[in-house]
């Protein structure tokens, strides 16, 4: 009872009288003494005095009701709230800012509600959650880089989020080291009751140093920026670069790697230099190339063979070249040397050719497979550590149906994040913990303007459904504007997406390039 | 005893005299001396300052309050006239001693505004700095959603052939002037509306019921008792007139749910760009999360009030009637435009009371007057145009309707309980930040503003017109 005052009680009580006339008496009283409900007018005249009589009664009780939660008060004071926070909450630290690492936060969240007796703790690297799907959009020009990112203080309600970079774990001290800043010379360390492993992967270079000095990675939204700038800094060198040898180098792209990062890229890339040709009347469309360097006999191996062919052949009519079974050997700043001997002169070599889970892992001295992930339990818990959890790309989970283990995409750790946060909270609560189990649902790709490869498992039968085209692509579109987290972010992408039907792309270049 | 608290005293005891000459003037039919009158005005209105006064933040807000307590003096007068008064009101059914009390009612209205502004404005001082008034706003903005509100009342009045009647006012019987007459007085009527009730209003909707319940009160004082004075001719205050006057009742209601609604979009378009979006002040979420979300939970919490509002129409067979507004003909087809009409209607509530609900009592009150609102827009309105009709605001009309308001009644209620209940969980989780839940709290509607006062006129007279008109 939060009214304040008798006058606040009395006619809120006969206003609430009016509705209780109307089901007690009209209906209630009626249908228990076997009669019709007497809601009809002639029914309502005859029940009029007792709707005075309610509305009376309803006055009078609201002049006592005061009194009443008074006397209650002074007899009975109030206990303190259930949820007020214990004295030592149980704390639970995750470590890494990407899909798993956010969305086991955000269900944690929703899973405790207001129980304090459970601290979370997020450290990341990054301050704001990367919607990859969408990273190659931003180096293509199409989409701000910050629409699709969403900043984990802002996404976040009760945990705390710490920006830093994870030295070590210390899981007999239950204890993660974070690495010093800049000023600082000790380390700081943070305790744990259960430590979420969620550090996601990088680039694997298979041990090619020139390569990865060449190379520029595309992992971040740093990276998307940078080779989008990159891009317009050499369109801008080229303009003015009379050698007609220099200026086709200055224009050659290569993206090592055919997998989804790659072909996306390559599709962005390649409609973004293009398409920017039209401010450039002194370079020519023959000379721009944007080349897909990828190991395997057919790109997007996680699709069908039928999809993989129709990117090719849509994406070659575009002017995308493919170098297949072919490896990247080695790099240097003007040069891109293949495996079959080929030399591609050009100033760029972007690398998605492969991942590995971080290599923090190697320090943990737990057990990992081939790829490196820590090998976890079904229900993401490392065997022989309680209290410490697995998910995501860095991550070995079981899967049961297939007898392998789970493939390290963003699919996956939004589910494992939500299993894993069910888990965590049953542990806590000493409840039953569950194992992690699921079929993907397909996957989509674009592969360039308005074109995009999907193919979608059915529910049921578990048989793929392909498309292809201009309806795969507004799937995409539908679908993954659906998963972007926040609804403004949607807004912002959506705004994007729409002006850029109507008005060229932004080529302004916002990271300064050196004038070499 | 301080200053402040001494003058709203006053006021309410001078008020409360002004009040009993109102009703003895009017014919009102009340028998008492003029002595035995003042007397009882100087108790009702000293009670009302003493008991009310304190939350009296404003003119309007006092108004409100004045409009309730004003309704609950009534029916206690009812009920001691049918228990303890001649022995012809002993002999009546109860329902026809109040329907030979409605001038009595019309009269406490008019008493009941009197007091309530006279007591507004003697506490007016206390509170003025700590809202802000802007006077050219209130009356651009009130002014304009007269305009949008004077256009639907005016339907009614071209159906009515009521305009030449209203040129009468200027001794002509003129439709064009009896046309510009109603809107010069629509316009009047609604900065009126924007300079009592702009420190009050917080959200949409109880702007909204604040302006049917203001427009109730123009019922009672333009069309029952000014018009005819104005006109030259001594008011007609019994039930039979009022009766006739039905579909004014209607036109008045619908009128002030557009002016409510209107300038609270327009008061809160202006607060919106000058003020809530400074960084400083905003929601966490964001305005455009705020209210989508709420949409959702709106849309969400109406299934079960519209489960129970169905069984309502499935026994008074009128889900086949919905049905006609998609072109069906089957209860089925009924079931799934009914429950598809709640959704949006649930939604809008989410919309427009997500700052207004304090807990559950105040749920339920707002959810009952905005069932009671969209039986008004519902089936007396917009439901005979849906089928290709017309509206008919007579009370041979709301009488075959009076079964749906109890389901409309009981909708509200189930949609504000369930709506209150979705939203309190989302905020849990929301408030473990202290300084989310103080930014939410600033914005939410204090405890304290004349939400029970509206509650108990507005369901008051909505629920009980149509039962002694009718």
């Amino acid at each position: 009872m939060r009214t304040s005052s008798v006058g606040d009680s009395i006619l809120t009580c006969a206003a609430l009288a009016i509705p209780a006339w109307s089901v007690i008496t009209l209906i209630v009283a009626p249908l228990l003494g076997g009669h019709p409900p007497a809601w009809t007018a002639t029914g309502m005249r005859a029940a009029f005095p007792a709707l005075v009589g309610w509305i009376l009664s309803g006055g009078v009780v609201g002049a006592a009701l005061p009194a009443l939660v008074a006397l209650r008060m002074r007899r009975k004071p109030v206990a303190a709230p259930a949820s007020e926070p214990a004295a030592e909450p149980t704390r639970v630290v995750i470590v890494g800012g990407g899909f798993a690492g956010m969305t086991t936060a955000l269900q944690l969240e929703a899973g405790l509600g207001s129980d304090q007796s459970v601290s979370i703790t997020l450290v990341s690297e990054a301050n704001a959650l990367l919607f990859t799907p969408m990273l190659a959009e931003v180096a293509g020009s199409s989409i701000e880089p910050t629409h699709i990112s969403s900043p984990l203080r802002t996404s976040l309600r009760r945990t705390k989020v710490v920006r830093a970079r994870v030295n070590g774990v210390d899981l007999e001290q239950r204890r993660i080291e974070l690495r010093a800043y800049d000023g600082e010379t000790e380390p700081r360390y943070l305790d744990y009751d259960h430590l979420v492993l969620a550090l996601g992967a990088v680039s694997n270079f298979f041990g090619q140093e020139n390569i990865r000095r060449v190379a520029m990675d595309f992992k971040s939204l740093t990276d998307a920026i940078r080779i989008r700038n990159h891009v317009i800094a050499l369109f801008d060198r080229a303009d003015r670069e009379s050698n007609d040898a220099a200026r086709r180098r200055l224009l050659t792209f290569v993206v090592a790697g055919g997998g989804f990062a790659g072909v996306e890229l390559a599709g962005a890339l390649n409609d973004f230099a293009r398409g920017m040709l039209i401010d450039y009347p002194s370079l020519d469309d023959a000379e721009v190339r944007v080349i897909v360097v990828h190991a395997r006999e057919r790109v997007l191996p996680e699709l069908s063979p039928s999809l993989a062919r129709y990117a090719l052949s849509r994406m070659s009519e575009r002017g995308v070249e493919f170098r297949l079974n072919t490896r990247v050997a080695d790099a240097t700043s003007t040069a891109v040397m293949l495996d079959p001997a080929e030399e591609i002169a050009s100033h760029t070599l972007v690398w998605t050719a492969g991942t590995a889970p971080n290599p923090l892992l190697e320090k943990l001295g737990v057990g990992r497979d081939k790829r490196g992930a820590v090998i976890v339990e079904g229900s993401m818990a490392i065997a022989g550590h309680a209290g410490v959890w697995a998910l995501g790309d860095c991550a070995a989970i079981p899967d049961v149906i297939s007898g392998g283990t789970y493939p390290p995409t963003a699919q996956h750790a939004l589910r494992e994040a939500a299993a894993l946060a069910r888990n965590l909270i049953s542990s806590i609560r000493q409840q039953p913990l569950t194992n992690f189990t699921f079929r993907s649902l397909g996957a989509l790709c674009v592969i360039g303007h308005q074109t995009a490869c999907a193919e979608i498992r059915e529910p049921l039968t578990g048989r793929k459904i392909l498309f292809s085209g201009v309806f795969a692509w507004l799937m995409w579109r539908a679908i993954y504007l659906s998963k972007l987290p926040g609804f403004e972010r949607k807004v912002r992408v959506l705004v994007d997406w729409v002006t850029e039907l109507f008005f060229p792309r932004d080529t302004v270049q916002t990271i300064e390039q050196p004038w070499t | 005893m301080d200053v402040v608290h001494s003058r709203r005293l006053v006021a309410g005891v001078l008020g409360g005299l002004v009040g009993a000459a109102i009703v003895g003037v009017l014919p009102s039919g009340e028998t008492l001396s003029p002595f035995a009158l003042a007397l009882a005005g100087i108790a009702c209105g000293g009670i009302f300052a003493a008991l009310l006064g304190t939350r009296a933040l404003g003119p309007g807000s006092s108004l409100v309050w004045a409009l309730g307590y004003g309704f609950l003096v009534w029916i206690v007068c009812c009920a001691f006239v049918s228990l303890g008064g001649h022995s012809d009101d002993l002999r009546m059914p109860m329902i026809d001693v109040v329907r030979s009390r409605f001038a009595l009612l019309v009269a406490i209205v008019l008493a009941s505004v009197v007091v309530g502004i006279s007591v507004g404005f003697a506490a007016l001082d206390e509170r003025l700095e700590a809202r802000r008034f802007h006077f050219a706003r209130a009356v651009c903005a009130g002014g304009f959603a007269g305009v949008f509100g004077g256009w639907a009342f005016g339907k009614w009045m071209e159906q009515a052939g009521f305009f030449p009647l209203i040129a009468g006012l200027v001794r002509s019987d003129s439709v064009s002037v009896g046309v510009s007459l109603h809107f010069t007085i629509a316009i009047v009527i609604g900065a009126s509306f924007g300079l009592l009730f702009q420190r009050e209003i917080s959200g949409l909707g109880s702007s909204l019921t604040w302006g049917a319940a203001y427009g109730i009160v123009w019922w009672f004082a333009g069309a029952l008792t000014f018009l005819p004075l104005l006109l030259g001719k001594e008011p007609d205050l019994t039930y039979t007139h009022a009766a006739a006057l039905f579909g004014s009742l209607v036109g008045h209601i619908v009128y002030g749910l557009i002016v409510g609604l209107l300038y609270a979009m327009v008061d809160g378009t202006w607060l919106w760009l000058f003020e809530r979006s400074d960084p400083l002040n905003r929601a966490a979420e964001g305005s455009g999360t705020i209210a989508l979300s709420s949409l959702w939970r709106g849309g969400l919490a109406s299934v079960v009030g519209a489960l129970l509002f169905s069984i309502v129409m499935l026994q008074t067979g009128t889900l086949t009637r919905v049905a006609q507004i998609a072109h069906g003909t089957t209860i089925f087809e009924g079931f799934v435009v009914h429950l598809v009409i709640a959704a949006i209607i649930g939604a809008s509530y989410g919309v427009l009371f997500h700052y207004e609900v304090l807990d559950d009592l105040s749920a339920a009150g707002w959810g009952a007057v905005y069932g009671l609102i969209w039986w008004f827009l519902g089936p007396l309105t917009l439901f005979p145009i849906l089928i290709g009709g017309s509206f008919t605001w007579t009370t041979a009309a709301a009488d075959a309707q009076l079964p749906s308001l109890i389901g409309h009644l009981i909708y509200g209620i189930a949609l504000g309980l369930v709506f209150r209940d979705l939203e309190r969980r989302h905020l849990a989780r929301l408030f473990v930040d202290e300084r989310l839940k103080r930014r939410w709290m600033r914005r939410q509607r204090p405890i304290g503003t004349p939400a029970p006062a509206l509650w108990l006129f507005f369901l008051g007279t909505g629920v009980v017109l149509p039962i002694i008109l009718g």
